[in-house]
């Protein structure tokens, strides 16, 4: 069983180092940058308490929707992906991403008190 | 000729039903001595004179030297000025034996003074003292002027003195547009609450009205158009003041109380009892005085009672009785009427005059008696009547000879009745307390004896059920009776015996427990909000670290990556998207710390438009950049694939 799944994650890792772009590992990093940060504000919550909770949410909020953005334009930029998204150019697809983080770095400073 | 007066009389007091209003103020004759004493003020000028010498005249009073006061009169005079000729003129009219000098030349200023050009009061002190000084004047001529002048100066007093000079004029003169202002002036009255008539320019307009509209109706022999309800306020409005701020004040006071109480018209009347209205067996006798509003008693009156109702029971005792005069107090009576004591509203009417206002009186005429108690009865009966009762007669003020004692088995029994000494009638007053005292301790305890349907008075204390308003102390307690009541002359405070009370012992409190109700009561202290609690800074410290540290795993997995800046063009539209980003995210933390979302907003669409263009334009070009490279590596794959 076990060894089912180590083959299964090595053989992910294999495929995901050769056959992903560059592009695409960069905001895969990103991701991956976000999800830690997100994490790691969890783990402070759970073990010292939620005080000051809106702070928190703020914080919380932020890693979460930053990490969607993040995939919305990983998605969106990826080249397999090219016909879902025709209208969509790579520029494009970064402007969106510019803008919807505006929006929500306005928001989560508003609330972070 | 007394008889359909009266007749009609009573039908008007049927008619108009309910109370009509009678006068609440007028000047006693205290007041009427300080308005004397104020006016008797040693005199500063010649106005102050002219106020003080016709003022006190009015009254019928005159000025302390009559000699002195000419002699100021005729030391202070101006001729050359009109306000001055008036005050002296008008002064020396009400000295007997003062004369004036008068010349030509004050003659002619005075007639000059009277013409459309000069104010109001001007022309009335003018035509004043041509008048006082018997030179002759053109009255319609000066019913011209005021007419000229009212229609100009449209405010209270300057008609109030157009009325007044009115008032020096012939008798022939046209006066017809002049008394139309009395009724125009009344309607501009304030009224307030129903029972005041005022100008709101104050006491002494209202005052000068009041002159100003009786001496001019009596002038020319008409009625004023006051209606008496009007009069009543007005009365009530000029007499509720008993101290007069300034001279003039007063003068103009003393003036409307003479023409009040001395006009051919309308004289208000006032009625009030002489010392309280009470009668009794020893004063038997109800005195009224009836007098004008300068308490002048209105001796040619005839005072008669309506109707004497009783108030409790509205029974009618006396009708149509006639007060009589005995020294100019109008007296009655009441007790040959045997009334029960009680309170009684009499309807009392003034008549022997047409000008009375206010002639329709309602008074509230107390009967006291004297109580006396009889019967008075005290045992200790046994709870189940097994034991026939001991009962004590105890006569008024003795005190019953043995104590009484109680315990809880029995109870202590009181009956006595309370007798009117005069009539023999029962009577029920308000206050009929039984008092128990223990000196010792000082307990009281008061319980309410109250009457059967017979009148006879109980009281029973069930010692058993009544431990604990005694705390359950045993002990002696002294007895006493309190009777009161209003019309009781004879409030009765009577120790009528001494109880023994025995509790049973083991109910009895210790000590006994002072009543902690009035005692001030425990603080309450305030208990803010307390702070969270925050985790130490060591620990916050540490975790914001931590969570800036991934920061570094990026960059280091970036450089791995191979990602680079060396595809950065230096377009303007590049370096501005840049630059314009970065402020956006200054402008978060700015946001953070020191502004609000409006100013942030505004802020943001600034730097935002700006960045959006320079971002367009830069994306624009890169996108172009990449549509070349992709093209060109097509085509050479395609060639390298020939």
């Amino acid at each position: 069983m076990s060894n089912s799944v180590i083959s299964v994650i090595s053989r992910f890792l294999e495929e995901y180092t050769t056959k992903t772009s560059n592009k695409l590992k960069v905001v895969d990093a990103y991701l991956f940058y976000i999800l830690l940060t997100g994490a790691l504000q969890f783990l402070y919550c759970l073990l010292v308490g939620t005080f000051p909770f809106n702070s928190f949410l703020a914080g919380f909020i932020l890693c979460v929707g930053a990490f969607i953005l993040g995939v919305c334009l990983r998605i969106q930029i990826n080249p397999d992906n090219k016909g879902d998204f025709l209208s969509i150019s790579q520029e494009r697809a970064f402007a969106d991403f510019l803008l919807a983080h505006t929006v929500l770095h306005l928001v989560v400073i508003n609330f972070i008190g | 000729m007394a008889q359909p007066r009266l007749f009609s009389l009573v039908l008007l007091t049927v008619a108009l039903g309910a109370q009509a209003l009678t006068p609440s103020h007028h000047l006693s004759l205290s007041d009427v001595a300080r308005l004397q004493a104020l006016l008797s003020q040693p005199f500063t000028d010649l106005a102050s004179a002219y106020y003080s010498i016709v003022g006190l005249s009015k009254l019928g009073a005159s000025v302390a030297d009559e000699n002195d006061a000419c002699h100021f009169l005729k030391a202070q005079l101006d001729p050359m000025s009109v306000d001055s000729l008036f005050f002296a003129a008008e002064a020396s009219q009400a000295i007997s034996d003062c004369e004036i000098p008068v010349s030509n030349e004050t003659r002619d200023i005075l007639l000059a003074a009277v013409s459309e050009d000069s104010t109001v009061t001007q022309i009335f002190r003018a035509v004043s003292a041509l008048s006082s000084l018997g030179l002759p004047l053109a009255s319609q001529e000066v019913v011209g002027a005021l007419v000229a002048r009212i229609a100009k100066e449209d405010n209270v007093l300057a008609i109030t003195t157009a009325l007044q000079t009115a008032t020096r004029l012939s008798q022939q003169a046209d006066f017809g547009g002049i008394l139309e202002e009395i009724e125009d002036l009344a309607a501009r009255l304030d009224d307030l609450g129903g029972v005041y008539l005022q100008f709101e320019e104050g006491l002494e307009a209202t005052a000068l009205f009041v002159t100003a509209a009786y001496t001019l109706s009596d002038h020319v022999d008409t009625e004023p158009p006051l209606k008496e309800d009007q009069v009543i306020q007005l009365v009530n409005s000029v007499f509720s003041k008993k101290s007069w701020q300034s001279l003039s004040e007063a003068f103009s006071v003393a003036c409307a109380a003479a023409a009040l109480s001395n006009n051919r018209f309308q004289v208000p009347v006032i009625v009030s009892a002489q010392g309280p209205a009470t009668v009794s067996h020893n004063q038997p006798i109800l005195q009224l005085l009836v007098t004008d509003v300068l308490s002048n008693p209105l001796a040619s009156a005839s005072v008669v009672v309506e109707s004497a109702q009783a108030v409790v029971s509205k029974n009618v005792i006396l009708t149509q009785a006639p007060f009589s005069l005995r020294d100019g107090i109008f007296e009655l009576n009441f007790m040959t009427s045997q009334p029960a004591s009680g309170y009684y509203q009499f309807s009392v009417a003034i008549t022997g005059d047409t000008r009375l206002v206010a002639s329709q009186v309602e008074l509230k005429v107390k009967v006291s008696t004297e109580v006396a108690i009889t019967n008075m009865d005290l045992s200790v009966v046994d709870k189940d009547q097994s034991i026939g009762t001991k009962t004590s007669r105890v006569d008024y003020p003795f005190k019953a000879k043995g104590s009484f004692t109680a315990d809880s088995h029995q109870n202590f029994a009181m009956t006595f009745q309370l007798v009117d000494v005069n009539t023999g009638v029962e009577l029920t007053p308000h206050q009929t307390f039984v008092r128990l005292h223990n000196h010792k301790t000082g307990q009281e305890v008061v319980f309410v004896a109250e009457p059967d349907s017979k009148n006879l008075y109980k009281f029973e204390l069930d010692i058993a059920e009544r431990k604990s308003e005694f705390d359950s102390m045993s002990g002696t307690y002294t007895l006493h009776l309190i009777v009161g009541d209003a019309t009781l002359e004879n409030p009765i405070l009577w120790n009528v015996a001494d109880i023994v009370l025995k509790f049973l012992d083991e109910e009895a409190p210790a000590a006994i427990q002072s009543k902690t109700l009035y005692m001030p009561k425990p603080d309450i202290q305030h208990l803010f909000r307390e702070p969270e609690k925050k985790p130490p800074t060591v620990v916050s410290n540490a975790f914001t670290a931590l969570v800036l540290s991934p920061f570094l795993l990026l960059l280091i997995l970036w450089f791995k990556l191979g990602a680079n800046i060396s595809n950065f063009s230096l377009s303007p539209s590049a370096v501005l998207f840049h630059v314009g980003h970065a402020c956006m995210l200054g402008l978060m933390y700015v946001y953070w710390t020191h502004l609000n979302m409006f100013q942030t907003l505004k802020y943001l669409a600034i730097i935002g438009s700006l960045t959006f263009l320079a971002g367009n334009r830069m994306l624009a070009q890169k996108a172009v950049k990449r549509i070349a490279a992709e093209q060109s590596s097509r085509l050479a794959k395609y060639r390298s694939l020939r």
